[in-house]
C-alpha cells in the first residue's frame, strides 16, 4: 500500500506497455479554492477504482479534470500514452474516455434508442456532409449502428424501453441508459461519478453487476462512491482523497485499516 | 382579389423558409436566436443592392453598397450567402458555452446594434429610408404577363424554393447530423462525452439557418421591389416565435401550420381588411394579439398544436 | 472640451441609466429573471405622468402617478403571469420569453393607445446653470439628486432594515431562507412593488431628460439599464451605480465625438461583452442550478 500516492512509473502486469490513464500531479484551482491538490493516480487495464473520502475531499472535481470540464492549472493526465491534458471533452471521448455525471444526463428528449444510437455514430457518423449527401456507404453504417444498439439494448435487458423518451425512465434507468452510452462508444476508460444516487436499490446491484461485466470486458473503470459496500464489493483498488490531496492508494480493505485513512475521514 | 391570394402565398413561403431556419436553430439546436430577422435582412439588403444598378452618388435618391446589376438568379444566391456570412459572424461569438436566457439577450441586443448602424450609417443601405426599385427578376423576360400574371409566376416559383428547402430541412431533421445536434441541445455535456463538438454543430445550424434566412429575404425584397428598417424591427423575430411554438417546435410540418395561422390568418388577413380606427391601430394591436398569443401558447399547449413526432423504432420491422 | 463637457452629459446619463438600473437589480437579484418587460414598465410610469401633465395635473401628481402605475402593473404582472408560470416549473429561458412576451403587449398596447406618435413632453427645465465648462439645468440637478437619494433609499433599506436583510438573505440563498421563517412572500411583494416604482421613475426621468415621449422610449432604454445591473452584480445597488456611471460616461463619450446613435451602439456593445464574459453567463448544465424566484 502506498501512502501519498506513488510517481508515476510503468507499473502494472508485464502484459501491458503501461497504464490506461496516468495522472501526474494534477493540480485544479478555480475561484480561488484548491479543490484538487497534487493529485497522482493510475488505472490499469481490466480494473475497477474507487474514488472515495469525505465530503468537499475533491473528488467530483478531480473527475471533471479527467474528462475535460474543468480545466487542469498544474499537472498531466495521459489517456494510453497520449498527453490530453488541455484536450476538451470530445477529444478525449474519440481517444477513448468517457463519463457520467452525478445529475444522471440522458438526453431527455431523445428516446432510449436515439440516446444510444447517437453515440454509436459519434461525431464521424454525425457529420454534415454525410448526412446531406448520404447514399449507399452511410445507409450501411447506420444499419450496423442501429444493429449494435440492439445488441446492447438486449444485453442489458433494456429493448422493452427502447422507444421511451429519456425524461420518461426511471432514475436507476436512466443511469443504466447512460452507462450503455458510453459504452456504445467502447472506451478504454469510463469515469462514474456517484452512478448510485436516487437509484433504486435492486437497480444499484444490478449496476454493480454491469461495472463488473464491463471490467471483465476490457474497460477501466474510476467510480467515484459513497456507498462503501458498493465499493468494497467491485472495486479492485481505492484511492482515497481528503482535502484536495490523495491519501492513500491500496485494495480496500488495506485502506480501511489504515490509520491515516480513518484519520482523513473523522478528522 | 386574386392579388391579394398571391401576396398571401408568397409571404406564406417565405416565411415556412424562416420557420424551418428557426425550428433548425432553436427546435434542434437549443439557440434562441432571438435576432433572426435580422438574418433575412441581410438577405433582403444583399440581393437589393447587387441587383440595383449603381447609386449616383452623394446627394442621390438613395445611397448604397455596391449596386452590381446582377441578373436573375444571382442576387438570391448572394442573399442567401449574406444570411450565411452573417450567421458565421455572429455565431462565432455567441455560440460558446452560455445561458440561454444571456444567450437570447445577446441576440437580441446584436440585432438592435445592427438596426442601429444600418440606420445611421446611411451610405451602407440608405439608411431608415430603405431601398426602393429593386428590379424584379426576369421583369424582361416575363414582360408579356400582366401584373397579375407576374405575381403567380412569383408565387409559383416561392413555391418550388420553398419545396427544395422543405427538402433540405426534412432530409437533416431525420439525419444523424439533426440527432447529433438535438443531444447536444439537450445536454451539451453529455454529447461531449460520446464525442460531438456541441460548438461546432451549434455553429453549422446556425449558419444552414442563417442561409435559409437570407434565401427568405431575398426573395421578399424582389418580390417587394424595396427594403427598408421598418420591414425588420425587433419584434418581427417573436411572430417566428409565436409560429413555431403555436404549430410545434421540433416538428418540420408543424411549423409549416403554425406560420399559415400565425404569419398569414393572424398577421396579414388583417391588413387587407377595411381600415378600423386610426391608420395603424390594427398595426399595433397585431403585436398585442401575437404577445397574447404567445402567452397562451406557452400556457397551455407549449409543445404546439403538431408537436414533435416520437420516433418509433423495432427490431422486427428492419428485417 | 469636448471630453470634459461628455463627462457632464455622462453623469447625468448615468443618474437616468442609474435608477432604473437599481430598480432592475433588486428585482433580478432576487428572481435570477431577465425580466424584459420592466422596459414597457418604464414606458408606462413616463405615460402615466405625461398623461397627468396634459391634463395640467399637479407636477407631484405626475410623479406619483409614474410611482404608482409602475408598482402596480409590475406587482400585478408578477403574483399572476410571471407566478403562474415560474409554479409550472418554467426555467429561466422560458421566463424570459413569457417576460418578452408581455413587453411586446405593453410596448404595443401603449404604441396604440398613443396613436404611435411621438410627443413632446413639455417638463419646466428651470434655469441653466454654469459651473465651469458644465452647462446644467436646474431639472437635471434635481435629476441627479433623486438618483443619489434613491440609492441612499434603498442602501438604508438593504443594510439597516430586518426587511433588507431577509432581502439579501433570501436573493443569495432562496430555499434556505424559506426555511429559516424570512416572511418570502412578503418580501417578494415588496419586491416587485419598489423595483416597479423605481422602473416607473426610471422612464419618467428618462423623458423628462429628452423631452420627448412615445411607446419605444423603455424598450430603447432597456439595454443601458440591463447592461449596468448585470455589470454591477446581480442584486448589488452599489454595483449598479457604478456600472452605471462608467456606462454614462462611455455613451455620452461616444455620442460626443462620434454621433449620437454610435452613443447608444455603444451601450448595447458593452451590453452585449458584458454578458458575453460574465462567469455567471459561461455556468452551464454541470455547474449549480439557478432557480427562478418569484
Amino acid at each position: 500500500m502506498t501512502v501519498g500516492g506513488p510517481a508515476v512509473t510503468a507499473g502494472g502486469p508485464a502484459v501491458t506497455a503501461g497504464p490506461v490513464l496516468a495522472v501526474s500531479e494534477v493540480t485544479v484551482r478555480f475561484g480561488g479554492v484548491v479543490a484538487v491538490r497534487d493529485a497522482s493516480l493510475e488505472l490499469r487495464e481490466k480494473e475497477v477504482v474507487g474514488l472515495i473520502g469525505p465530503n468537499g475531499a475533491g473528488k467530483s472535481s478531480l473527475i471533471g479534470a479527467l474528462g475535460g470540464q474543468i480545466p487542469v492549472t498544474r499537472g498531466r493526465v495521459l489517456l494510453g500514452g497520449a498527453d490530453i491534458t488541455a484536450a476538451p471533452p470530445h477529444r478525449r471521448a474519440r481517444l477513448g474516455l468517457c463519463r457520467t455525471f452525478q445529475l444522471t444526463s440522458t438526453f431527455d428528449d431523445l428516446t432510449v434508442f436515439e440516446n444510444l444510437l447517437v453515440a454509436a455514430l459519434g461525431a464521424d457518423g454525425s457529420r454534415l456532409r454525410s448526412s446531406l449527401a448520404g447514399g449507399r456507404a452511410r445507409q450501411a453504417r447506420v444499419a450496423a449502428a442501429m444493429d449494435s444498439v440492439w445488441d446492447r439494448l438486449t444485453e442489458f435487458d433494456m429493448a422493452e424501453v427502447a422507444n421511451l423518451y429519456g425524461s420518461e425512465l426511471s432514475g436507476g434507468q436512466r443511469r443504466l441508459v447512460e452507462i450503455m452510452r458510453c459504452l456504445m462508444r467502447s472506451p478504454r476508460v469510463l469515469l462514474l461519478d456517484e452512478p448510485m444516487v436516487g437509484v433504486a436499490p435492486h437497480l444499484v446491484e444490478r449496476i454493480q453487476g454491469e461495472c463488473q461485466r464491463i471490467r471483465d470486458s476490457g474497460v477501466s473503470i474510476i467510480i467515484v462512491e459513497h456507498a462503501l459496500e458498493v465499493v468494497q464489493a467491485i472495486c479492485d483498488r481505492v484511492v482515497v482523497m481528503a482535502s484536495g490531496s490523495v491519501v492513500a492508494q491500496a485494495t480496500y480493505a488495506e485502506a480501511m485499516s489504515s490509520g491515516a485513512v480513518r484519520e482523513a475521514y473523522f478528522a | 382579389m386574386s392579388f391579394y391570394i398571391s401576396t398571401l402565398l408568397v409571404y406564406f413561403f417565405v416565411d415556412a423558409l424562416l420557420a424551418w431556419a428557426l425550428n433548425m436553430q432553436f427546435g434542434w439546436g437549443g439557440i434562441p436566436n432571438f435576432a433572426l430577422i435580422m438574418f433575412q435582412a441581410a438577405g433582403a439588403y444583399a440581393a437589393a443592392v447587387v441587383s440595383l444598378g449603381p447609386d449616383t452618388g452623394a446627394g442621390a435618391f438613395q445611397r448604397y453598397v455596391f449596386g452590381s446589376s446582377l441578373p436573375f438568379p444571382l442576387p438570391l444566391v448572394v442573399a442567401t450567402l449574406a444570411g450565411g456570412l452573417l450567421a458565421l459572424i455572429v455565431g462565432s461569438f455567441s455560440l460558446r458555452r452560455i445561458r440561454r436566457d444571456y444567450q437570447a439577450a445577446i441576440l437580441l441586443i446584436v440585432s438592435l446594434i445592427v438596426t442601429g448602424l444600418v440606420t445611421n450609417v446611411v451610405g451602407l443601405v440608405n439608411g431608415s429610408n430603405g431601398l426602393t426599385g429593386v428590379p424584379r427578376p426576369l421583369s424582361g423576360v416575363l414582360s408579356r404577363l400582366t401584373y397579375d400574371g407576374y405575381q403567380w409566376a412569383y408565387a409559383a416559383w416561392t413555391a418550388v424554393i420553398a419545396a427544395a428547402v422543405y427538402l433540405l430541412v426534412a432530409r437533416l431533421g431525420s439525419s444523424p447530423w439533426g440527432r447529433a445536434l438535438r443531444a447536444v441541445r439537450d445536454n451539451e455535456d453529455a454529447a461531449a462525452t460520446i464525442g460531438l463538438n456541441p460548438v461546432s454543430l451549434r455553429l453549422q445550424a446556425f449558419v444552414i439557418g442563417g442561409m435559409i434566412c437570407g434565401l427568405s429575404g431575398g426573395l421578399l425584397a424582389e418580390f417587394l421591389a424595396s427594403w427598408s428598417p421598418a420591414a425588420w424591427g425587433y419584434a418581427e423575430t417573436f411572430a417566428v416565435f409565436t409560429a413555431i411554438i403555436l404549430g410545434g417546435v421540433g416538428n418540420t410540418w408543424g411549423v409549416v401550420l403554425g406560420t399559415l395561422l400565425v404569419q398569414v390568418i393572424f398577421l396579414q388577413v388583417p391588413t387587407f381588411l377595411p381600415q378600423v380606427g386610426y391608420t395603424g391601430l390594427i398595426d399595433a394591436l397585431q403585436w398585442v394579439l401575437i404577445g397574447s398569443l404567445w402567452l397562451v401558447c406557452l400556457a397551455i399547449r407549449p409543445r404546439g398544436l403538431i408537436p414533435a413526432r416520437r420516433p418509433v423504432v423495432s427490431r422486427e420491422a428492419r428485417r | 472640451m469636448l471630453f470634459i463637457q461628455a463627462l457632464g452629459f455622462g453623469v447625468i446619463t448615468a443618474s437616468l441609466i442609474a435608477i432604473g438600473a437599481m430598480g432592475f437589480t433588486i428585482q433580478f437579484g432576487l428572481t435570477n429573471v431577465l425580466n424584459i418587460s420592466y422596459a414597457g414598465i418604464m414606458t408606462a410610469g413616463a405615460f402615466a405622468a405625461f398623461i397627468a401633465e396634459e391634463l395640467h395635473l399637479p407636477l407631484v401628481l405626475g410623479v406619483v402617478l409614474a410611482l404608482t402605475v409602475g408598482a402596480g402593473v409590475t406587482w400585478l404582472l408578477g403574483r399572476t403571469l410571471f407566478a403562474f408560470f415560474a409554479r409550472r416549473g418554467a426555467g429561466l429561458f422560458e421566463m424570459v420569453m413569457v417576460t418578452l412576451a408581455v413587453n411586446l403587449i405593453l410596448q404595443f398596447g401603449i404604441d396604440a393607445a398613443s396613436r404611435e406618435q411621438i410627443y413632446r413632453f413639455a417638463f419646466p427645465q428651470g434655469t441653466s446653470l454654469h459651473g465651469g465648462p458644465f452647462t446644467v439645468t436646474v431639472t437635471q440637478l434635481v435629476l441627479i439628486v433623486v438618483a443619489v437619494a434613491v440609492f441612499a433609499g434603498l442602501e438604508l433599506l438593504l443594510r439597516r432594515t430586518r426587511l433588507g436583510k431577509a432581502l439579501r438573505a433570501m436573493a443569495a440563498e432562496p430555499r434556505l431562507a424559506r426555511t429559516c421563517g424570512i416572511p418570502t412572500g412578503r418580501i417578494v411583494n415588496v419586491v416587485w412593488l419598489l423595483s416597479g416604482a423605481l422602473a416607473g421613475l426610471a422612464g419618467l426621468a428618462y423623458v423628462i431628460n429628452s423631452l420627448s415621449i412615445d411607446a419605444s422610449v423603455g424598450t430603447g432604454f432597456l439595454p443601458l439599464v440591463l447592461a449596468a445591473a448585470i455589470l454591477g452584480r446581480a442584486g448589488s445597488t452599489r454595483g449598479a451605480v457604478l456600472a452605471a456611471l462608467a456606462l454614462g460616461v462611455v455613451t455620452e463619450e461616444v455620442a460626443a465625438f462620434g454621433g449620437a446613435a454610435y452613443g447608444s451602439v455603444a451601450g448595447f456593445g458593452i451590453l452585449a461583452l458584458v454578458l458575453l464574459t460574465r462567469p455567471a453567463a459561461v455556468a452551464g448544465q454541470a455547474a449549480g442550478k439557478v432557480e427562478v424566484t418569484v
